[in-house]
């Protein structure tokens, strides 16, 4: 069963030959990519896309992956590279937050307030510098250790905690206007 | 600090919530997948890479050694009658047809630090171990690699484990996987290099 295979075992199978091996690493690393390319673009399809396209690298250097059985951190890491190029063209375009009902609902999220909750964070995230918010979601949402995240972005463990607490802090100030203007 | 902050722990907690792609995706990606020509598999390359030896009879040679030269002089001949009769098309379509003959690169690293260098590129998989360079007089360091024409990213790697774009070659672009990389792109024809120091 490939549901059961380690990762290691699923690249092995398909450095010789297996393709459907790489459909069981597609079906297992797809919807931690979305959410993490998801909060990173603020758009659904945006983030599919990005998401396809570090499927597709990461299948066209396969064998250039070094620790098979880390497959899926190696798949972030392209991502994060992904993620960066089209976010800077989206704000060449000067995109702004859209709504976007289907994702939401895929999103699982209760309606309502909830919903609301979400779109207000969205919105905030939008709103902070690219590596701030890449080092938010890092740290917060994946829960990776600084040294993984220095391993995923090139920068250095310093830097990164002081985009994680600036992030942190814009956040504090962008959801608290939030909440005022909805109290209002 | 910020890790106990209630309100950052919410934030967190709502994007954490799972995401699931729209319908058709997996398939999608799989005909993306499916259009790139596939990874050399690990075995066919090393199968490839190892030299082997052929125990061949006095007989067996000799008929192979035979069959090389009827082919070669069967070339001959149709290049001079070619030239002789004026209808060069014919040899060139068939140089047009064969495939594209590699030349050799040579690589070449300063780095009079280094305890080792290694090559690692498209051509081998990134794979850092299989085309180790030659250290010369004043922490020279070269290796010829036959490549076909195209274009590749190549990187050097120093002492086992540090990733080191060429200075003397332009940077690859995209560099996706958090390592940098230079680009050679090898025409039909003479022999190239590549290299410059650290």
């Amino acid at each position: 069963m490939i549901e059961d295979e380690p990762d290691g075992a699923l690249v092995r199978r398909v450095l010789d030959g297996d393709l459907e091996a790489f459909a069981g690493l597609v079906a297992r690393h797809r919807d931690r990519g979305l959410r993490f390319a998801a909060s990173m673009l603020g758009d659904a399809a945006e983030a599919e896309e990005a998401l396809q396209d570090a499927f597709v690298r990461a299948y066209r250097s396969l064998r250039s992956c070094r620790e098979p059985d880390r497959f899926g951190a190696w798949l972030l890491q392209i991502l994060v590279n992904r993620c960066r190029t089209r976010a800077a063209r989206f704000q060449r375009r000067n995109r702004q937050f859209v709504r976007d009902d289907a994702a939401l609902e895929r999103a699982a999220a209760p309606a309502g307030r909830s919903r609301e909750w979400r779109e207000e964070i969205e919105r905030a995230l939008a709103r902070l510098d690219p590596l701030q918010r890449e080092a938010f979601v890092l740290k917060h949402v994946e829960g990776l250790e600084y040294e993984e995240m220095t391993r995923l972005t090139g920068a250095r463990v310093p830097a990164l905690k002081m985009r994680v607490k600036r992030a942190c802090d814009r956040l504090r100030v962008l959801l608290g206007e939030e909440s005022g203007r909805r109290d209002r | 600090m910020t890790d106990d902050d209630p309100l950052i722990a919410r934030v967190a907690a709502e994007l954490r919530r799972p995401r699931s792609p729209g319908p058709g995706f997996d398939g999608r990606v799989m005909a993306a997948v499916r259009a790139v020509p596939a990874p050399l598999p690990a075995r066919a390359w090393a199968w490839l890479r190892e030299p082997r030896v052929l125990a061949l009879s006095p007989l067996g040679g000799a008929a192979i050694a035979a069959c090389l030269a009827v082919l070669a002089a069967a070339g001959v001949w149709g290049a001079r009658r070619g030239s002789r009769d004026g209808s060069g098309a014919p040899a060139v379509a068939a140089r047009a047809a064969a495939p594209a003959a590699p030349s050799v690169v040579t690589f070449v690293l300063v780095a009079p630090q280094a305890s080792t260098v290694a090559l690692a590129g498209d051509f081998d998989g990134w794979d850092g171990a299989r085309l180790p360079m030659r250290r010369e007089a004043a922490g020279i360091w070269t290796v010829d690699v036959p490549l076909t024409p195209g274009r590749y990213d190549y990187a050097f790697v120093v002492d086992g484990r540090r990733f080191v774009a060429d200075p003397a070659a332009p940077r690859a672009l995209g560099d996706d996987f958090g390592r940098p990389s230079s680009v050679v792109t090898v025409g039909s024809g003479a022999p190239g290099a590549a290299g410059g120091s650290l």
